[in-house]
């Protein structure tokens, strides 16, 4: 096998970083195939935190601290090429804007959020007050939204802004302990987080700002993507992916890699770009 | 390349035990694919994030990983903590640095080891009128900023018994008051 890249079948999966690689778990509906796992990169002197997936090239990004860099590499196979490499102090979450063709990152030691073209050019800083402990990011392309979380210890919260950092609010700030992980789901227009600190999984319509938990008792979340009724998040404690059903709250599987280490990032990668809410798409 | 034909076609992983490998493609590398617990790098020779050491010896005695020892200065929810050979921790919090987290920040001063995070390292606040220079940095242990001539206390905020004129900026001055008509 080839340890660098694995060309990414056919299908929906999960990508998840650990240990310096990026791995894949295929989706059979909301299950998953853990026997064809595979790692998809390996690189093996690096830490990968972030994972997003541009769906229109068949693209995955990540963020990496070690020699602190944002980079890509086609899932058809292909060499990893650093798309950012200067001013960055620990680049954690990532996000891809499939229409703008453009990426966007939060660094917690440079406390802001950055976006930049796909291959690096044009960057800009389009947040960089009030931010202790910025960690996960999300796009919603169709609605220009960006959705963040920030884990500071004193106060914790999720904002929003739009993607060039205007119009800024927090949407949570109570009741929040380590919010890690987010993910917004663009059919059921439901903003989810995952927080290591009051160890449950809550989502809210930011548009109407109702909240409500899906499940407690979850042990210690890093990242989290959703998938039709299925929430999935890579757990540091369990060292696993964790699929839980977002209507009844009940873990409906588990993927442990035989490698036991932390996991960080997770994304869902999609056969084919969902097909959107955006204007054009509906005519 | 086990399609040469000959016995010696397979070598063995060049990796720790029990640990499997493959060939990268294009650059021929051998890469170990499932390095031992706590480890990871090409030949497993780095510690996973959070821990550091030299698990194979490569500069020296071996060291087996160890999470990252930055005083209790490190939040456990940060990533990159610390560097994954020397231990130089990377992310100090509670506003200390160093190489182990266990120095107070230039501008703070205290007691970075203290237990409670509230007795760690506080603000200097020197008084920018009775400080030389306007500078903001204090003694790292007691706190006393530089002051002006005839300026008291550990900020340097007021003038010694005796003198006057804080606003100054550049000391106080004697009272100067007739012994006569003062009271004290």
């Amino acid at each position: 096998p080839r340890p660098d890249v694995h060309p990414l079948p056919p299908g929906t999966h999960l990508l998840f970083t650990q240990s310096g690689r990026i791995e894949h778990v295929p989706l059979e509906g909301s299950a998953m195939k853990k026997d064809d796992a595979k790692p998809v990169l390996h690189l093996p002197e690096k830490v990968v935190i972030g994972v997003a997936y541009d769906c229109v090239e068949k693209m995955v990004y990540w963020t990496e601290i070690t020699s602190p860099s944002i980079s890509k590499a086609s899932m058809e196979g292909g060499d990893p090429v650093s798309v950012v490499r200067s001013d960055l102090g620990s680049p954690e979450g990532i996000a891809i804007d499939h229409l703008g063709r453009t990426v966007f990152w939060t660094d917690s030691v440079r406390d802001r959020i950055e976006v930049a073209s796909l291959d690096g050019s044009q960057r800009r800083v389009i947040v960089d007050s009030d931010l202790v402990n910025p960690r996960a990011i999300v796009a919603d392309p169709p609605s220009g939204n960006l959705f963040w979380t920030d884990w500071n210890r004193d106060a914790p919260k999720i904002e929003t802004s739009y993607m060039d950092g205007s119009n800024r609010r927090v949407l949570v700030k109570d009741d929040l302990g380590l919010p890690n992980g987010l993910t917004y789901d663009r059919h059921s227009f439901l903003l989810c987080w995952a927080d290591a600190g009051t160890h449950a999984m809550e989502c809210m319509d930011p548009a109407r700002g109702d909240r409500r938990k899906v499940a407690e008792g979850v042990r210690y979340p890093f990242a989290i993507t959703s998938l039709g009724n299925t929430v999935y998040y890579t757990d540091w404690q369990r060292e696993a992916v964790v699929a839980v059903d977002r209507h009844t709250g009940e873990e409906t599987d588990q993927f442990q890699p035989q490698k036991r280490t932390k996991l960080y990032g997770l994304t869902t990668t999609y056969a084919q770009c969902p097909s959107g809410q955006n204007y054009c798409s509906v005519n | 390349d086990a399609s040469g034909g000959t016995a010696a076609d397979c070598h063995p992983c060049p990796c720790p035990a029990g640990a499997t490998c493959a060939v990268v493609l294009r650059s021929k590398e051998v890469v170990c694919t499932n390095c031992p617990a706590g480890t990871t790098g090409k030949r497993c020779e780095l510690c996973d994030d959070g821990f550091f050491g030299d698990p194979l010896g490569q500069s020296g005695p071996i060291r087996t990983c160890r999470a990252c020892k930055c005083s209790e200065n490190i939040d456990p929810n940060a990533v990159g903590n610390c560097d994954r050979e020397t231990g130089k921790c990377l992310k100090c919090i509670y506003n200390t640095e160093g190489s182990f987290c266990d120095r107070c920040k230039n501008g703070f001063y205290g007691n970075p080891l203290a237990s409670n995070p509230a007795d760690k390292c506080k603000p200097c606040s020197c008084s920018p009128l009775g400080t030389v220079g306007g500078q903001s940095s204090c003694s790292q242990v007691t706190g006393q900023c530089p002051c002006h001539p005839n300026v008291a206390g550990r900020d340097c905020g007021a003038c010694q018994p005796g003198f006057f004129n804080l606003q100054s900026g550049t000391g106080c001055a004697r009272c100067d008051c007739d012994p006569v008509g003062s009271t004290n």
